[in-house]
């Protein structure tokens, strides 16, 4: 046993030694949710179109309806549960909700923690900006103070591509970063075309015009490792939606446009 | 699916870590400095009754400590672009920092200097010093002494609290925190590495403000 | 799509206020019974719950609110236990509020002058009755005045509790703050929000402090 190896059992063991408890996060989501009567949705509430308040404040947008669905298919009843981009795979992984729904896009890394389902929403990232700044390609956000919600495949993306002298500031949560953009704080921002879009629909000042577009990265479902049987279920259901149509209506609803035939 | 804890994906982003640190350690060093500059302002005109200096400490103590730094930190970074003034997260985050301490100390020295008895004001007039001569060598360096360990503490509970400026993009210790859990997807044994880190800053930061009393206020006072 | 009226705002933020609150009197309720045993581990005759006291203590004092707060949230389900943000909250203010208030009233002991204990042990009372009968009532009256000044720390840390999702004062205006673009506005009225609650709570603890020292003056 290496001495790295001994010391972190140790630290384990001390952790969860005392009080003997075993450790089983999340055994059967699937059928621990068909018990309670209840599934558990983590959604986003500040990402429009895919998740953001009403006047009550309840998340609404393309992932709640996908979550309401789902939960109808399943004949659950679902418990939304809003979370930001930064937590909403900790919310899954630590086992306080048994799916994220939350325009979540797929890269290895991630797949190495937790599973994904079949596409269920489209998904361009970009660069965005005000109209006066002339920018075509990621080598000219250089010198230039870009906003971006950590740990977000846009995050991910631009990182790689950034120029080095590029400021990247990675903020908790796409409220934040939104409201960095529109105060000035930052002068570009990476994020969803669609989502540039909604922030369009709703400010005069400082509209987001699209610079360039990064990468293809459709939402998926996100369920937790060795979650087969859910993961069975949901991939059955998405599909489900997307033959009769019901899926259609909910991207006319919210992204004004209908499902890529490819996704 | 029994959870194993990986404390090495954490310890990969020990630059981040280390990063993370100084700059929580430079936000506090800069903080109190400056806070304490305000602090010493404001407790003598509110001891001494400088008009109208005493009434606007005043509010300016009230407003601060009435209020989360939280909160304050976003209407400095986020409301205050409205009025034209653009900070960037550092500049918000040491204006946060610099005000609270400001506010707190203020308080705090006010009732050092409230304490010194007046006689020794008295003898040194006496001494024809002037009233500036009379505060900094009479009446602050005994204040400052008395006062010092709830400066201490002050301090200290200002760098803890600095770990909220992560929610304005400062790249502090916790941002590193949450930028590494954004990463590994290790959150428990992310906060759990930081959170101890924090204690031992706590610990070291106390050391050195204590030090750094002696060594200021003591030494002067002979 | 714009259809968030200054109305709503107040509304929501009145709500969110109301949560604020209702977190700051569990805290502050749960925090001073957990620092009512503190205080007795703390000036207890054995070293051993008064090591265990200090060093728990040192750990809350020492670190983060928002640290203990993430490591509850995200620990928790780790040892099998589910726990809703509010729950979170609830827990982890309450162990920062015990804590300090652990501390405050420590000093409060102390403070009662060394003659008090020694006149009370030459009537024969137990380490309990001295406590009970001599040395707490004159605590109490020193303690008042800085407990309700470390009500307001608790209002404030409440703050601390949106980050982890609680939705209190602080989130609703962030939320409202996006969903109107307005931060200005609506981190304004949150602050007032805030002020309204801590200002009364500062005032009636100087209050309190002056008409102690007063009477002390006799």
């Amino acid at each position: 046993m290496n001495k790295r190896h001994f010391l972190r059992s140790l630290i384990a063991t001390a952790l969860l030694g005392t009080a003997g408890l075993s450790l089983h996060a999340h055994a059967d989501a699937l059928a621990n949710a068909e018990k309670a009567g209840t599934i558990r949705i983590a959604v986003p509430q500040d990402f429009p179109p895919f998740g953001t308040v009403g006047p009550d404040l309840k998340p609404r947008g393309y992932d709640i309806d996908v979550a309401n669905l789902i939960g109808r298919e399943l004949k659950l009843k679902v418990e939304i549960i809003p979370v930001s981009s930064t937590n909403r795979i900790p919310y899954l992984t630590t086992g306080k909700a048994d799916l994220v729904i939350s325009s979540l896009g797929k890269n290895p890394d991630r797949e190495k923690v937790i599973d994904f389902s079949v596409a269920y929403a489209p998904f361009f990232n970009g660069i965005f900006g005000p109209s006066d700044i002339a920018i075509k390609t990621a080598a000219d956000t250089a010198g230039k103070t870009v906003g971006v919600t950590r740990g977000s495949v846009e995050d991910l993306e631009y990182s790689k591509i950034a120029p080095a002298n590029a400021t990247i500031k990675r903020f908790e949560d796409n409220n934040s970063t939104i409201s960095a953009y529109l105060s000035g704080q930052v002068q570009l921002v990476a994020t969803g075309n669609v989502v540039a879009a909604a922030v369009n629909e709703r400010t005069k000042i400082r509209r987001l015009d699209t610079k360039f577009l990064i990468k293809n990265s459709p939402c998926y479902v996100g369920v937790n490792k060795g979650e087969a049987a859910l993961l069975a279920k949901v991939n059955e259901v998405v599909g489900k939606l997307k033959k009769s149509g019901e899926l259609n209506q909910v991207s006319q609803r919210w992204l004004q446009a209908p499902l890529p035939a490819d996704l | 699916m029994a959870y194993t804890f990986d404390f090495a994906s954490v310890l990969e982003y020990s630059d981040a870590l280390l990063a993370g640190t100084v700059k929580t350690l430079a936000l506090t060093a800069v903080g109190t400095v400056f806070g304490l500059g305000i602090g010493i302002l404001g407790a003598v005109s509110r001891a001494w009754k400088l008009s109208p200096f005493d009434r606007i400490f005043a509010v300016y103590v009230e407003l601060i400590r009435n209020t989360p730094f939280l909160v304050q930190l976003f209407f400095i970074f986020f409301g205050l672009p409205a009025l034209g003034l653009q900070l960037n997260e550092w500049q918000a985050a040491i204006l946060a920092m610099v005000i609270n301490l400001g506010a707190y100390s203020t308080e705090i020295i006010r009732s050092g200097i409230e304490a010194t008895p007046r006689g020794q004001i008295e003898a040194a007039e006496s001494l024809a010093m002037t009233r500036s001569q009379v505060f900094r060598h009479v009446v602050l360096p005994p204040a400052l002494l008395k006062v010092w360990p709830s400066i201490c503490s002050q301090v200290v509970i200002v760098m803890l609290g600095s770990s909220v400026c992560s929610q304005i993009a400062a790249e502090e210790l916790t941002f590193a925190a949450n930028f590494i859990q954004s990463r590994n997807f290790r959150a428990f044994e992310t906060y759990f590495v930081v959170t101890a880190m924090y204690f031992l800053l706590a610990i070291a930061v106390r050391q050195a403000m204590v030090q750094a009393g002696q060594r200021l206020i003591a030494r002067r006072k002979k | 799509m714009n259809d968030i009226s200054t109305w709503d705002i107040v509304r929501n933020l009145l709500d969110g206020a109301l949560w604020t609150i209702g977190l700051s009197l569990t805290a502050f309720v749960l925090g001073g019974i957990a620092g009512l045993a503190l205080l007795f581990a703390r000036i207890a005759k054995n070293p051993i719950p008064r090591r265990l006291a200090q060093g728990y203590i040192e750990v809350f004092q020492g670190t983060p609110l928002l640290m203990q707060l993430f490591m509850i949230f995200f620990g928790s389900s780790l040892l099998g236990l589910e726990i809703s943000p509010w729950i979170a909250a609830a827990l982890g203010l309450t162990l920062f509020t015990s804590a300090y208030l652990g501390e405050i009233w420590r000093g409060c002991v102390e403070s009662v002058p060394k003659g008090q204990w020694e006149a009370s042990a030459s009537l024969a009372l137990t380490h309990f009755e001295q406590m009970r009968h001599v040395i707490l009532p004159q605590a109490l009256r020193i303690a008042i005045a800085p407990t309700v000044g470390f009500s307001v720390q608790v209002v404030k840390g409440t703050a601390v509790t949106s980050i982890i999702g609680f939705v209190e004062l602080t989130k609703t205006g962030s939320m409202l703050a996006n969903a109107t673009f307005q931060p200005f506005m609506v981190f304004g009225c949150v602050a007032l929000g805030y002020f309204a609650l801590c200002y009364p709570l500062s005032a009636y603890s100087r209050y309190l402090e002056r008409n102690i020292h007063g009477s002390r003056a006799h």
